[in-house]
Parts: structure tokens; C-alpha cells; sequence
């Protein structure tokens, strides 16, 4: 038996890396070792309900940037960041006639951080607008919509509906004059429609102009009904996208 | 089960195997190829939004007055290119009516455009790059020409280069609004009464007594639906005779691209060009606020 055959003792390094990623603790959470090896790897996305929404290989092109650009990872980025911004925001604010106006004041001179927080939900709703929209543009100029992806170009054109619906909604809750006539403006549009606007319209803002019974329907939409359709259209974007056979590939 | 000896029996043939074999190299783990990328765009685009959210506040103005009507009253800037038809058609046309076919004709592209060739990679098909400048180019300096003809332009234009006034022959081209105001329609184009004729009683809703404008429905309605319609499809079509649109999804990436050029032409015109009276003068919010 040559020298170099002759079982060695464990390293420390060994050691600790079992320490670490082999002890109870660790399996429980994770299942699968360290992904130092392909198959543990592999283990990590396909074990992991987040990773999952990934398969666990994928064509070398589709990592190129200038393949996506990242853009609907950066839109479902940016709805999240607005999920996390738009909760910090609802610790200080109360959406009634009286107190809106006073509480972002408030949030932008009183509250700690309060003004950044505001900042980023604000620059990253337009930011999500953006995204989207490069999005669908990414998606159409590589042919990303084509059979079998047909259907999830519509769900995507109902993302990008929910994503300016969700823009529009909080673009009332700060009350100020922009927020007013912005909403009145917009809704105006609606109430434009023959014979089915008006009625629609009344629904939408509460009354005959914009008022308390606009800011509570708005800031419902806004904080809880838009994003859980969101939620679910996502779910079924991404799901189909796997379903589909990933992303497009030249044939 | 009878149908599992089938299944095996499925002819394989040396080509599938071996493109199978080609295409399980070309494929890289998304642990840790693709979760990286993922990682540092999060960690960038995070940076990047604290740096911008630290450097410029959002905007907040005077509290919301119902009694104070801002000059101009803007809806917020994706609907601005909305806004911006609704200066130069009927309102129902371009708040309700175009936004909700554009939707459609959106979501139905892949139905139109089902084939399989351009999957995958940017513009990939023979003419797609020339379809798309073609069709940006035209939409962009087309949406611009049609609001510079409503805005009398091209009077301003003339009478610059010219030095002499407007035709008083030509008045009713002031604008699109020059055929109703212009020409001397006869008293009965104005008021043709059509009646129940829209029979929204049976939908039990109120009934309808239309009194028809024919010079109104010609400058709000029957042209600007006709110059949509119209435009585009003349724009394939010459594109078609000119073949550079051949194929399905070259008249799909020529009708796309122009879309979109149309939309973010309107938008900046509807952000930046309209001020007081959204008459058409460079115009920024930001300026607001300090006052």
C-alpha cells in the first residue's frame, strides 16, 4: 500500500465544515449539505420552496444579462421592496381626510428614517412601472411569447394592469393636491365611458368627487386587495414559466 | 396497462439523442451561476434605490383642497399619454375605449403572431431590427406631427417661413377641430335626432335620446379612430410592398415597436409639454413646490 493511500485523520477544516453542515440543527432546516458539490447544489434549489421557483439547471445563454436584463426578477425585486417600505408605512399613517395630509407630514420631520421610507416606496412603485413595462418589451423582442408561453404573456399584461392599478391607488394616500386631482383626473377618464363610466366611476371614488369614501376605497386597494391578485397572478407567472419549459431557446 | 409497451416503443432517433446530449452541456447549475447574479442585482438595485431615496424626496404639495384646482390638473405620468388623447378626441374614445383595445390587442399578440421562429434571442429574425426602427421612427415623428397639426403648428410654421398669414381658404385645417369650427355646416348636421337608437333600455338602463353632431362625431370620433386604426395598417402595408415586413412577427415587431413609440412619445409630451391650460409648452412639476 503506497504512502499517500494510508487513511489520513480529518482536517480541521473537515471537521468544522461536518460541525457545521452536518450537525441536527442544520439538516433540519436545510436537508441537504453545504452546495459545495453539484448534487448538493442541485439539493439546495430543489429542496428550498424559494429556490424551487428555479429549475435547478438552466441553458448557459439565459445567465447572460443581456439575455433578460434581470427585468422581471427586478420587477418581483421591487414588489417586495414595496411590500416591506409599504408595511413600515402603514405603522404611521391613517388614511382619513383629517389625519393623511398630517401623518406623512409627520412621517417626513418626525419619524425616524420616516422620509426615506417614503422616498424609496415612492421611487421604487415608479421604479416597478418601469420594470415592467422593459419587461413585456424584453419578452416581445425575443420572441419570449410565442407558443407554448402564450398565456403567460396575458397573465403578464394583467401583472402590468395590477401593476398601475397598485401605482394608482397610492397615488391618492398622501392627500395632498397632487394626490387629489391626479385621482380626480384619472378617474374622470372612467366616468368618460358611455353609459357604463359614470356608474363605475361612483363606485370606484365613493361619491360625486373625491373624498373619505375614496381614500378608504383606494387605500384598501392599495394595501391589500391589489397586491394579493398581484400575488396570485405572480404564483401563476412563475409557475408557468417552469411549466412552460423555462425561458425561450432558439429552436 | 396496455398503453405502457407503446410508450417504450417510441422510435428514437439519432438526432434527438444527440441534440439531448448537446444541450445537457450547454447547461450551467443555478446554484451558484444563476443565484448569484440574482444576489448581486438585489444587492445593487438596493444600493441604488437608498442612494436615490437619500438624494431626492418625493414630491409632497399643499394639502389636497377640493375648492383649488391645480393649473394643470395632471394624472400621474403613466397616464398621461391618455391624458394627452383626450385633448384630441372624444372623451369616451381615449380614457375608456383605446386604453382597453390596446390591452386587448396586447394580450392577443401571441395569437396573432403564433409562429415559432425569433424564440430566444433578441431580434433574431432577418429583418427585425429594420421593422423595429421603422416602426419606432414612425410612430414617434408621426404621434409628434398629429400633435403639432391639433396645435396649429404648423400655422406658427408657415407663417415663420413665409412671412404671409394663413389662407383664409384653409381655415378649416387650423386643427382637427377646424372642420367643426371652420366650415359652415347646414343647422341639420348639428342636430340629426336618431332616437332610442343605442336601445340601452333593454339592458335596464336608462334610455338613450341620441342627437347626432355629425361635424362633432366626424373631428372627436369617425377621424381620430380612423387615424388609428388607419395609420398602423397603412404603415404594414407599405412596409409590406417595400418588404421589409414579410412574416407574421416582422408586422408583429413593426405594429409593436410603433406602439410603443407612440406611448412614450405621448407620455413625455403629456409630462413635459403641457402647462397651464395643458396648452403645449415645456412644463416640469418639479418646479412647483417652490413657490
Amino acid at each position: 500500500m503506497a504512502a499517500t493511500e494510508r487513511p489520513q485523520g480529518r482536517s480541521m477544516g473537515d471537521r468544522l465544515y461536518d460541525a457545521i453542515f452536518q450537525n441536527r440543527l442544520w439538516r433540519s432546516i436545510f436537508r441537504s449539505g453545504y452546495p459545495n458539490t453539484p448534487r448538493n447544489q442541485m439539493l439546495a434549489v430543489a429542496t428550498n420552496v424559494f429556490l424551487h421557483l428555479h429549475p435547478t439547471r438552466i441553458h448557459r445563454t439565459h445567465v447572460k444579462i443581456t439575455h433578460t436584463f434581470c427585468l422581471g426578477g427586478l420587477s418581483f425585486f421591487m414588489f417586495l421592496g414595496l411590500t416591506i417600505t409599504g408595511v413600515l408605512l402603514m405603522f404611521y399613517y391613517v388614511p382619513s381626510v383629517d389625519r393623511a395630509y398630517a401623518d406623512i407630514l409627520a412621517l417626513e420631520t418626525d419619524v425616524r428614517f420616516g422620509q426615506l421610507m417614503r422616498n424609496m416606496h415612492r421611487w421604487m412603485a415608479h421604479g416597478m412601472v418601469l420594470t415592467v413595462l422593459m419587461h413585456m418589451m424584453r419578452v416581445f423582442y425575443t420572441g419570449a411569447y410565442k407558443p407554448p408561453r402564450e398565456f403567460n404573456w396575458v397573465v403578464g399584461v394583467v401583472l402590468l394592469v395590477l401593476t398601475l392599478l397598485l401605482s394608482f391607488t397610492g397615488y391618492l394616500l398622501p392627500w395632498d393636491q397632487l394626490a387629489l386631482w391626479a385621482i380626480t383626473v384619472g378617474t374622470n377618464m372612467v366616468g368618460s365611458a358611455p353609459i357604463l363610466g359614470e356608474p363605475n366611476r361612483f363606485i370606484l371614488v365613493g361619491g360625486f368627487q373625491v373624498g373619505q369614501a375614496a381614500l378608504t376605497r383606494f387605500y384598501a386597494l392599495h394595501v391589500i386587495g391589489l397586491p394579493l391578485m398581484a400575488a396570485v397572478f405572480m404564483m401563476v407567472h412563475f409557475w408557468r414559466i417552469r411549466r412552460d419549459g423555462g425561458l425561450a431557446r432558439p429552436l | 396497462m396496455a398503453a405502457a409497451p407503446q410508450a417504450q416503443a417510441q422510435p428514437v432517433s439519432q438526432a434527438v439523442k444527440g441534440r439531448q446530449r448537446r444541450a445537457r452541456e450547454e447547461e450551467l447549475l443555478v446554484w451558484p451561476d444563476l443565484v448569484f447574479i440574482e444576489f448581486i442585482a438585489a444587492v445593487l438595485f438596493t444600493i441604488l434605490i437608498v442612494v436615490l431615496s437619500v438624494m431626492v424626496d418625493s414630491i409632497l404639495l399643499d394639502r389636497a383642497n377640493p375648492a383649488v384646482t391645480p393649473n394643470p390638473s395632471k394624472a400621474p405620468w403613466y397616464f398621461l399619454n391618455l391624458q394627452e388623447l383626450l385633448l384630441h378626441m372624444h372623451p369616451a374614445l381615449a380614457g375608456v375605449v383605446v386604453p382597453t383595445i390596446a390591452l386587448i390587442a396586447l394580450g392577443a399578440i401571441p395569437y396573432f403572431d403564433n409562429t415559432p421562429e425569433g424564440q430566444g434571442e433578441w431580434l433574431s429574425t432577418p429583418r427585425a431590427w429594420k421593422n423595429t426602427y421603422l416602426g419606432a421612427a414612425v410612430g414617434a415623428v408621426g404621434t409628434t406631427l398629429l400633435v403639432f397639426y391639433d396645435e396649429s403648428k404648423h400655422i406658427w410654421a408657415f407663417e415663420k417661413l413665409t412671412g404671409a398669414q394663413w389662407p383664409e381658404a384653409l381655415n378649416f385645417m387650423r386643427g382637427l377641430r377646424g372642420i367643426q369650427n371652420e366650415i359652415a355646416w347646414p343647422a341639420w348636421t348639428l342636430d340629426v335626432p336618431l332616437g332610442n337608437l343605442l336601445r340601452a333600455d333593454l339592458l335596464g338602463l336608462p334610455a338613450i335620446e341620441l342627437d347626432w353632431n355629425i361635424p362633432a362625431f366626424l373631428v372627436e370620433q369617425f377621424i381620430p379612430v380612423n387615424a388609428m386604426v388607419g395609420l398602423p395598417l397603412l404603415l404594414s402595408l407599405v412596409a409590406h410592398k417595400l418588404k421589409i415586413a414579410q412574416t407574421k412577427r416582422d408586422h408583429m415587431i413593426l405594429q409593436f415597436s410603433g406602439f410603443i413609440a407612440v406611448f412614450v412619445t405621448l407620455t413625455i409630451i403629456g409630462t413635459y409639454f403641457r402647462g397651464e391650460g395643458l396648452n403645449l409648452v415645456p412644463y416640469t412639476i418639479f418646479a412647483d413646490p417652490l413657490h
